[in-house]
């Protein structure tokens, strides 16, 4: 592949619902989750992970090592506690 | 695409969540890879921008003068003093350059990193 690939893009919305999220993170196999009330929004913590998860209403940044297989992960289990088209 | 009264019409995604009254949710991802690269971290931004230029010939790509990197929308920057032995590269990119975002941190990470954290 040299990158040029169309693909479809797709969009999100809503709001993230925190406890869900959190949840389906520990059903993932993820259970080191440290959670901080942060302003108007959340920072997740997956120390095991090496991963910093930012939420606001109307956004979510997720920062984590190069590892992309915890990146899918953490994008999947995100995507579905959000609403697509 | 969408009904607006009894009219089908071809609008943006985004043009139609503005439509439908849904705020849009913005996901963001930033990884970060490790460069085994002595001096400056100008010279690893370099032969990024370099690898990047080969590789993705369909792509605008342009390289700033402070170091980062942009490609299409997806960017790269890299960090760290001239004296460590290693350099942080961050590859950052949102949702609807998923493909592109990932295909970029894979190429950075298979071609120049020696070693993860």
């Amino acid at each position: 592949s040299d990158g040029s690939i169309i693909q479809p893009k797709s969009y999100i919305w809503g709001t993230l619902n925190i406890k869900m999220f959190v949840d389906s993170l520990t059903e993932q196999g993820i259970t080191d989750i440290k959670v901080e009330e942060s302003g108007d929004g959340s920072i997740i913590h997956l120390p095991n992970d090496d991963t910093l998860i930012q939420i606001e209403s109307g956004s979510t940044h997720i920062m984590c090592g190069g590892d992309e297989t915890v990146r899918i992960k953490l994008r999947d289990t995100l995507l579905k506690c959000l609403q697509k088209i | 695409l969408v009904m607006r009264g009894n009219k089908l019409q071809l609008i943006e995604p985004r043009q139609a969540l503005m439509d439908l009254g849904l705020a849009e949710h913005h996901l963001r991802f930033t990884s970060t890879l490790y460069v085994e690269e002595e001096g400056p971290p100008s010279k690893v931004a370099e032969n990024i921008y370099q690898l990047v230029k080969s590789k993705c010939k369909d792509q605008p790509t342009q390289y700033s003068s402070d170091g980062s990197i942009s490609v299409s929308d997806v960017l790269i920057s890299v960090s760290g003093e001239e004296d460590d032995k290693t350099k942080s590269v961050l590859v950052s990119w949102s949702h609807q350059d998923e493909v592109l975002g990932s295909f970029l941190l894979n190429l950075v990470n298979t071609e120049l990193t020696t070693a993860t954290e």
